[in-house]
């Protein structure tokens, strides 16, 4: 098991790699030069050449990326050409936020989408079913966005009872401050993280419900729940107990993989909620051709995205004794 | 108005400067912005934020009020002993937020490192007539120009940068320090900067006791966020709808004025299509502009008729831009040989098709909007028209900069002077000018609006010029963009608005005795 863990995080290294590469090859070919983006639409000609100059644009591609690699090897991420800061300290500075909404849109969604998934297998074809399904149609075709908008209006506009944008101290702080007897900012946190949180794991609840439902639908139709039932077993055990685990496991590389897309959900979602995360770092450093911020976020992204595999698989072992990891 | 009458004016304005702001007293005050300052460094300033939060933290020699009008900040006077001089006198006793006296050492150093090339200030092209700036003593500082430069006063509102903070290593653009009426308290980026009331500043503390300026990126969540009551203050940029529901709701005070904006289309006249000026003019009575404004922007803005905004004093309304004329475009084209020879529905001439693409950047669904209504319009005419949208920077640095373009519909702002919107656009090689426009007559005119010191004579030319350029037509202006601002009516009461959407009029700012 410690072996493998540790082949596969070796395995980072080359994929960084690659992806600093294709992220580096892609911003070349894309138009737009940060020069002319950072002096704005006054900027001279020469006022631009001269920016290139000292910002080392104009060397030629293999050594920009041989010296960017070569930073990067020494965990330098290099600075950021707009904030003129070091890169890993603003994806630092805003990791937490963004990782803080994913985690919990990805709790919301999972209780929500198992919950539904059950209650619509168990009762096919009913109301609730129908019901069900129709709330995971509608979750799955409303566009992040809007639905964001949506719920803003609603909850903060007409009813007032949530605020409209930003974020509260960071949830484990404020728990931690709960905990000693002030739980004032916990419930500032909680607020301010309702809405975003529910716009971002809508459309995975509606993706999970559907996937338990077929999965559940398929389990409940096995012999061994047909022994499960004749032998006795409470209806509520046999479903929750027998039934779901087994269902769970297609669902849960699912999960796994739901948690990118909530990641890049995130990047909308965050800046319709002025959430000060790594979403809307992302939209501004591309819109400003920002070539060290964007490496450094694509970089931090595949890393995320690389760990939560890695998790994924680890806990198919747990979950599945029949899986060995080798 | 000779010169010294034009200075006259300008003390006689000061009095007035700080008399008409009379926002109420606030403990905190939180306005929401679309973009985070990327540096708050005055002189490497480049956005909106950026702007109106050092126009809190610094002061410059000069403030421009609402009507733009250049009056004494820093500086106490000003006098010219010859064209090509400036001589600055500044107050007794300027100190920055440090406690470190500002003298005429810190003006030099502010705008010898402006004009200075290697440091890359993106408006440094504003002040190269600027040939070199010295103390003459610890309150007086002269400044030397290449050529008489009418526009100087307009651009002097540049904050005025600590000498020796700077020199000693001290980074102004994340701990910036200034002789401003506010100073920096803490700043999350992408997220809010906070800002607090300065004891040091020369006329005293406002009396709002904070400013809380947050970035909600997204122009409809920032309206929402202000109905919500989570913000107390909200400005353009926002959608039309947000702007007219916002206008009819009681609860909110708002500010609607003529902007210091344009939207154009920029024709490239280097384009073989487009070199014949009558071919321009054909085009440009494909423009719908009542339609642009009044559907697409739902009147937010005003149908324009030159290269010279309303609000100046070079304005002159009887210079007019073709107008729109499906039928006289249709025959103007007929007249310059295209004709749909072929019967494929576009025009042709010598076996071409009359083909041309517009283009625009995807961040405004308004200017995406109206280009593909263009697109529309002309292929009503018979004009094979497609239509080019990328992002920003695509669009500008790496097409229209690139003089690769035919016809590119964009903006420009803060023409705080007609200068600035003609110059370095439509001289003879000018470094705006991208679709390589070359008039000698124009060149001359410019240049004289540039370096006369007279008022009247300068508009004389600006409007000589503006003529010349609605027929030629380089550029044709669709629109004079309107400044809105929007406020909780309570809270502020009366205050008063910057079309540059500065924020010093809403913070009760001391008053000048």
């Amino acid at each position: 098991m410690a072996a493998y863990i540790i082949r596969r995080l070796l395995l980072f290294v080359p994929m960084a790699l690659g992806i600093v590469t294709v992220t580096f090859g892609l911003l070349l070919l894309i138009p737009g030069d940060p020069a002319a983006v950072l002096l704005g639409q006054e900027a001279t000609p020469e006022g631009i050449a001269s920016l290139r100059r000292a910002l080392g644009l104009d060397d030629p591609w293999y050594l920009r990326l041989g010296g960017y690699i070569a930073n990067l090897l020494q965990g330098d991420m290099g600075r950021s050409i707009f904030q003129n800061a070091p890169v890993s300290e603003i994806i630092l500075g805003r990791l937490g936020a963004t990782v803080e909404l994913a985690v919990v849109a990805l709790l919301m969604s999972v209780a929500l989408g198992v919950f539904l998934g059950v209650v619509a297998a168990i009762r096919q074809g009913g109301v609730i079913d129908a019901a069900a399904m129709l709330f995971a149609q509608l979750g799955i075709s409303m566009p992040v966005y809007w639905l964001a908008l949506l719920l803003m209006l609603a909850f903060a506009v007409q009813l007032g009872w949530l605020p409209a944008i930003g974020r509260g101290e960071p949830l484990v702080e404020a728990f931690g401050l709960a905990l000693i007897g002030n739980p004032a900012p916990l419930w500032e946190s909680l607020t301010h993280i309702a809405l975003p949180a529910l716009s971002l794991a809508l459309n995975s609840a509606a993706v999970i419900s559907r996937l338990v439902r077929t999965s559940m639908l398929e389990v409940l139709n096995e012999d061994f729940i047909r022994t499960a039932r004749a032998k006795g077993i409470r209806s509520r055990a046999v479903v929750w107990k027998h039934g779901l685990r087994n269902a769970l496991l297609p669902v849960l590389s699912v999960i796994g993989l739901r948690f990118g897309a909530l990641l890049g959900g995130a990047i909308l979602t965050e800046t319709i909620f002025a959430w000060p995360g790594l979403g809307q770092l992302t939209i501004s450093a591309i819109s400003q051709r920002d070539l060290p911020l964007i490496q450094g976020i694509v970089l931090t992204f595949a890393m995320i995205y690389a760990l939560i595999t890695l998790t994924v698989d680890l806990l198919y072992a747990a979950v599945d004794p029949r899986i060995r990891l080798k | 108005m000779t010169r010294k009458d034009l200075f006259a004016s300008v003390a006689a304005a000061a009095l007035t400067l700080f008399a008409t702001n009379t926002a109420l007293a606030q403990e905190a005050l939180v306005i929401g912005t679309d973009v985070d300052a990327g540096t708050l460094d005055p002189r490497l300033a480049r956005d909106t934020t950026a702007y109106r939060t050092i126009n809190l933290i610094y002061a410059g020699l000069v403030h421009l009020t609402p009507t733009l009008e250049a009056v004494p900040d820093l500086a106490e006077s000003w006098e010219s002993p010859d064209p090509k001089t400036v001589v600055f006198k500044l107050r007794e006793g300027l100190v920055f937020s440090d406690g470190s006296p500002l003298t005429a050492e810190d003006v030099v150093y502010t705008f010898t490192t402006i004009t200075d090339p290697d440091f890359n200030a993106p408006q440094r092209a504003l002040y190269t007539p600027i040939e070199s700036v010295e103390a003459v003593d610890d309150l007086t500082v002269r400044f030397n120009l290449s050529t008489p430069y009418a526009p100087l006063l307009s651009y002097l509102d540049m904050g005025i940068v600590p000498s020796d903070y700077a020199e000693a290593g001290g980074d102004l653009a994340l701990e910036p320090v200034g002789a401003g009426p506010m100073v920096l308290e803490s700043w999350k980026r992408g997220s809010e900067i906070v800002l607090k009331a300065s004891d040091s500043y020369w006329a005293g503390a406002p009396s709002t006791k904070a400013v809380d300026i947050r970035i909600v990126g997204d122009n409809s969540a920032r309206a929402q966020a202000f109905e919500a009551g989570d913000l107390d203050v909200i400005q353009a940029p926002l959608s039309p709808n947000d702007i007219k529901r916002l206008a009819e709701d009681e609860r909110f005070g708002a500010a609607i004025m003529a902007g210091l904006g344009v939207t154009y289309l920029n024709f490239n006249t280097a384009d073989p299509m487009l070199n014949d000026p009558a071919m321009r003019q054909a085009f440009a009575m494909l423009v719908d502009q009542e339609t642009i404004v009044n559907d697409i922007y739902q009147g937010v803005d005003e149908v324009a008729n030159s290269v010279i905004l309303p609000s100046s004093w070079a304005y002159d309304p009887d210079i007019k831009q073709p107008t729109f004329d499906l039928n006289g475009a249709v025959a103007k084209f007929n007249e310059l040989g295209w004709s749909d020879s072929d019967g494929d529905g576009f025009l042709d001439k010598d076996g071409q098709t009359l083909a041309i693409t517009l283009s625009t950047h995807s961040e405004d669904p308004n200017r995406v909007q109206s280009v593909e209504f263009l697109q529309a319009m002309m292929q009503q005419a018979g004009v094979d028209a497609s239509v080019k949208i990328s992002d920003w920077p695509s669009f500008s640095t790496g097409y229209v900069q690139q003089g690769q373009h035919q016809i590119a519909l964009l903006g420009w702002l803060n023409i705080v002077d007609p200068d600035r919107m003609t110059y370095a656009q439509f001289t003879t090689g000018g470094s705006l000018n991208w679709g390589g426009y070359s008039n000698p007559e124009v060149d001359a005119l410019l240049e004289a609006a540039r370096t006369s010191l007279d008022q009247g004579e300068r508009a004389d030319a600006y409007q000589k010029a503006a003529a010349i350029i609605a027929e030629e037509l380089p550029y044709y202006v669709i629109s004079y963009q309107g400044y809105q601002m929007f406020f909780d009516k309570d809270k502020l009461g009366e205050i008063e608005a910057n079309p540059r959407g500065t924020f010093r009029g809403l913070i009760g700012m001391p008053s000048a005795e």
